[in-house]
């Protein structure tokens, strides 16, 4: 059903899913720029210092490195994945050391300063996992049967899940796990592996959130940042006080919680008070006056912006912008040339994916609170970046496809 | 080998198997996809279109901010722009105790001299207490009002002594967090309540206190929630409340998350109407002259109270009202005897100022000329099963003599010849038994019998002022109907309302009631009248020496209980000058007066002390220079002997 013959004129590019890529980036400028021109200092920043015409600086350099990359074959890229993957290893390592790692004043390590502009090593790590993973799971289908070569691509999962945990960022860690799961998936693991990794991975998620949410106090708890498990609790709706505590104890822990919560009960006020059209392009009085925390509204929150500003229209027409980029993927998964397209296609469908779920899923409470940015509309170079460089390796599949 | 794979000619059967596994694994991943888009799209549903309500309302909770401006209350002034009462704008000021913590003393001792408030009160004050909520949660109370009322200028030498407060402690080695304990304590602990608050004030203390009135604390509720706001109490602050107060403004805006106001969310704003300013009749030269004037009668005869009344005859406008005992309208007190405005609240028989009605009304109805002359009975006159007395044993006297001498005999034999129905209709077109209508509150009526509920003894008693009760202010004005031709005027007190950049906004004019008595019966009356001030008169006190007067003495028992209260009077005198051009009406009324009671020895004399510095300072054209001249060139016997007063007052006394 795939099929193509050698006299099919095709296009050069997935046309529609371009097409996608560029509503979302005019969205992106359009509510960044109305997230952050809230205060007089901001509108008084120089030009070059402004969210909105950074975000398109890092547009047009995404955009240049998508296309760069379309011109290589990926079959040549993925030759060189695994020296890609060290490379970000790597940065992960350094990011955490304390001298090199910078925390931007957010309590997190997670930037490497570079004077202009920092980067967030583990946007790229994403795109070098992609890479490595997809070419590990290209080999043979029957060579996926060996036991080793099972857990060959867990490890790669698992090392920069782990050192991401550890910068802390929950968020980023995370999106490694469904997306390696997914391109073992469809690369054709047997699915009794599949099977037991579920059930093990199952385990341990259930485990891990028993102990977080309710080991008594002097019990082994695993190492959280505080905010973490506060937002956890938060989300699962378990009080902050450890049962027995004292009233005093009790009435502190609820303040507390309320406080924490507050960021997540704003973005649901926001976006419910959006309505069916929003209050206007601009217009959120959520966003600007600092309901929605000004730190985190134009990258962890702007789907908040759009909702409110725009209404259910506005946040359906993202929906439906992802739903079409995703599809297109998948599409081109499926018209891929060989497993290795298809995997990598697969691989960042479900990045993407993960993304924008855990994203919009925290903005309106349906996911815990965890630092993800929506890719391509949030702010921030290097998720721009990386996020268009893995929808140029999407191209990429799809101009090397089959019947080339 | 996977490159080539098509399902009509696959190479293997594996790697058929295997694609066929990783298309049924896309589709799979596919469908999980499109499910989680449904979630999501369910959620938005959820929030954005079915709690839309809920949710927006919270957020217009999040952000709405709506408060009152809050408008100047308008200024009191007298006639000639002197403020009586005024308004500026004052800080409550308010603390923290829980930011103050240990440091209340001192804080205390820095605030008590600025605030002017005992330092041990005020540090207990600032002590931080502490209470258990219903949670169980110990909560340390965060709001005690120190001072209302407190300056501007107070508020900011408070403000810049805190921001210098001195603790004693080397900042340089406290923590960060003691450093920042110490930044709230000298900028947020002491604050100044954000809504203003008015302080009125009256410079002139008590000057025409029971006029003015005063003002008070009211809770009033302002689009749902309660507002604390300055109104009047009592007298004109009352009655003139809602010109004098204005009209809220009002800013409905958003705010940040810290309460702080957007500009540019603002989206009204409304400034507030500030009050009117008020412009009396009164004169506050002519005011003080009377209250001294009623203080020196307080201090000589120590009477229970004393009134008096200014009024122009011609227009009715009130030039000075006053009562003693009176009180300070910038701490009106408790005392409801000092507070209450005597003049309008209290009824009294009038007593003989009252024969100016009958005889005005018989002169009227030409039912008797000045020279006709009553038997007055020698004193004793039975009537009705009573007996009526006069000071004096008269024999027939002329309605003139009758008026001089304040006959009552002579009153009674010329109400019972005016007739009942007659008598009662000049009692009511005098304004008796009906308000006048002056814009203050709390003004009675008084008690006029109607004809079909009179005794048989009331058409000899009504006459000399007995069995009727009446307001000092109606005797006035009554008095003043007589002065103005017959014309009987509304007592005004406010000429004019303005606007603070000094615009009319409102102007009252004077307004008759009704003519009572023919001009010509007024001038009779009035010719009458001027023989009281002679030296045969009652009250040759009250006579001028640039000036004609025509007056009337009142002496009236008081009635208690079951009768007459034997030593008890109300002594009063109302008069007029210059007589035949009238511009002046002066009252004095005394409530039991001690030493002597006759209205001509008590009321008489401060009369005259407020006639002739009010004469004086209006510069009133003097009608009796020519005539005292005349008088004195043949009565040469020396300048010791002479008694300008007694001669003024006896020169005109022919009709």
């Amino acid at each position: 059903m795939f099929d193509a013959t050698l006299t099919d004129r095709q296009g050069r590019l997935d046309r529609l899913q371009i097409v996608a890529l560029l509503g979302l980036m005019f969205l992106g400028v359009a509510f960044v720029y109305s997230a952050t021109m809230t205060t007089d200092y901001a509108r008084s920043l120089p030009w070059y210092h402004q969210g909105w015409i950074r975000q398109m600086v890092w547009y047009a350099a995404g955009i240049g490195a998508a296309v760069a990359i379309c011109l290589v074959d990926y079959h040549t890229l993925t030759r060189w994945s695994f020296v890609i993957y060290w490379i970000t290893i790597a940065g992960l390592v350094l990011v955490l050391i304390p001298g090199i790692g910078s925390t931007q004043g957010w309590g997190a390590r997670r930037w490497i300063n570079l004077g202009f502009f920092s980067i967030q090593p583990s946007e790229f790590a994403k795109i070098g996992f992609l890479l490595a993973q997809a070419h590990f799971l290209s080999r043979p289908s029957d060579e996926l049967h060996l036991r080793w070569n099972f857990w060959k691509p867990i490890g790669m999962m698992v090392l920069p899940f782990v050192l991401i945990f550890k910068e802390p960022d929950l968020g980023s860690a995370l999106v490694f796990l469904p997306t390696g799961l997914a391109m073992m998936f469809v690369a054709g693991t047997p699915r009794k592996y599949l099977f037991r990794l579920a059930g093990v991975t199952g385990l341990l998620a259930a485990l891990f959130l028993v102990d977080v949410l309710f080991a008594p106090p002097g019990w082994w708890k695993i190492k959280l940042e505080d905010y973490q498990r506060q937002r956890l609790l938060v989300y699962f709706g378990v009080d902050f006080a450890p049962p027995g505590a004292s009233a005093e104890e009790k009435a502190r822990a609820r303040k507390l919680q309320l406080e924490k919560s507050y960021q997540i009960r704003q973005a649901l006020i926001s976006v419910g008070s959006g309505g069916w059209t929003g209050k206007g392009w601009h217009q959120g009085n959520q966003t600007a006056l600092g309901f929605l925390p000004p730190g985190a509204a134009h990258n962890d929150f702007i789907f908040s912006v759009i909702a409110e500003e725009k209404g259910f229209v506005g946040s359906v027409t993202v929906l439906t912008l992802y739903a079409v980029i995703l599809f297109t993927g998948l599409r081109i998964a499926g018209q891929a040339r060989d497993r290795l397209g298809k995997v990598l296609a697969v691989g960042v469908v479900v990045l993407l994916f993960s993304h924008v779920f855990i994203n919009i899923g925290m903005n309106i409470r349906i996911m815990p609170v965890t630092g993800i940015p929506l890719p391509l509309l949030s702010y921030g170079g290097s998720s721009v970046v990386c996020s268009l460089i893995a929808m140029g390796l999407l191209q990429n599949v799809y101009i090397h496809r089959k019947g080339y | 080998m996977e490159t080539t794979g098509t399902l009509t000619h696959g190479p293997d059967p594996l790697t058929r198997m295997a694609k066929r596994l990783q298309l049924r694994r896309l589709l799979l991943l596919a469908l999980l996809l499109g499910a989680a888009f449904l979630g999501l799209g369910y959620r938005l549903v959820d929030l954005q279109i079915l709690r839309h309500d809920e949710l927006h309302a919270k957020a217009l909770r999040n952000t709405l901010y709506q408060t009152t401006l809050e408008p100047r209350r308008g200024d009191i002034l007298d006639a000639n722009g002197h403020i009586l009462a005024t308004s500026s704008f004052v800080k409550t000021i308010c603390a923290d105790p829980s930011l103050i913590g240990p440091h209340h003393a001192q804080v205390a001792r820095l605030l008590a001299p600025l605030l002017q408030l005992p330092e041990a009160d005020l540090a207990e004050r600032l002590q931080p207490r502490l209470r258990q909520n219903e949670h169980g949660h110990i909560l340390t109370n965060r709001y005690v009002v120190l001072k209302r009322k407190v300056k501007p200028d107070t508020w900011l030498e408070i403000r810049h002594a805190l921001s210098n407060l001195h603790l004693g402690l080397d900042e340089k080695s406290l923590s960060k967090a003691q450093r920042a304990a110490l930044h709230d304590l000298r900028s947020k602990a002491i604050f100044a309540d954000p809504l203003d608050d008015q302080l009125r004030e009256y410079p002139n203390k008590s000057l025409a206190a029971h006029v003015l009135g005063h003002v008070g604390l009211s809770e009033r509720l302002l689009q749902g929630s309660p507002i604390l706001e300055t109104s009047g109490k009592d007298g004109l602050e009352l009655s003139l409340n809602s010109k004098l107060a204005g009209v809220h403004g009002w800013r409905s805006s958003e705010t940040d998350r810290r309460r702080r106001e957007q500009l540019t969310w603002r989206a009204q704003h409304v400034e507030p109407r500030d009050g009117y300013n008020v412009v009396l009749t009164i004169d506050s030269v002519i005011q003080h002259f009377l209250e001294s004037a009623l203080a020196e009668g307080m201090e000589k005869h120590d009477p229970v109270s004393i009134s008096g009344l200014v009024v122009r005859p011609r227009t009715g406008e009130i030039l000075a009202m006053a009562n003693l005992p009176t009180f300070d309208p910038n701490q009106p007190g408790s005392n409801p005897d000092a507070r209450r405005n005597r003049i309008i609240t209290d009824v009294m028989e009038p007593g003989s100022t009252f024969k100016i009605v009958v005889v005005s009304g018989a002169l009227n109805d030409q039912l008797v000329r000045l020279s006709d002359q009553f038997d007055c009975e020698h004193g004793h006159f039975a009537f009705g099963g009573r007996v009526l007395h006069d000071h004096g044993s008269y024999g027939s006297l002329s309605v003139e003599r009758i008026i001089t001498k304040s006959s009552n005999i002579g009153a009674a034999k010329i109400g019972i010849k005016l007739g009942n129905q007659r008598l009662y209709d000049y009692v009511c077109n005098f304004g008796f038994g009906a308000r006048t209508g002056i814009p203050l509150p709390g003004e009675v009526k008084g008690i006029v019998h109607e004809v079909k509920d009179w005794s048989k003894v009331s058409i000899a008693q009504i006459p000399m002022g007995h069995g009727i009760a009446v307001t000092r202010l109606q005797m006035a004005m009554a008095m003043c109907a007589i002065a103005n031709d017959g014309w009987l005027m509304r007592p005004m007190l406010v000429q004019r309302l303005e606007d603070r950049e000094g615009r009319v906004v409102a102007r009252y004019t004077p307004q008759r009631v009704r003519q009572v008595i023919s001009a010509q019966a007024a001038r009779q009356t009035v010719a009458a009248l001027k023989t009281v001030v002679s030296s045969e008169g009652t009250a040759p006190k009250a006579a001028l020496e640039h000036y004609s007067v025509a007056g009337k003495t009142g002496t009236a028992q008081k009635a208690g209980v079951g009768g007459y209260m034997p030593g008890k009077y109300i002594s009063s005198f109302i008069g007029f000058f210059p007589a035949d051009n009238p511009e002046l009406c002066i009252t004095i009324v005394m409530d039991e007066p001690r030493q002597g009671y006759y209205g001509g020895q008590t009321a008489a004399p401060l009369f005259r002390q407020v006639a002739e510095r009010a004469a004086n300072y209006l510069n009133i054209r003097p009608d009796q220079i020519e005539i005292k001249q005349a008088d004195n060139q043949p009565a040469t016997a020396g300048p010791s002997t002479r008694n300008p007063g007694t001669v003024a007052a006896r020169s005109p006394a022919n009709p």
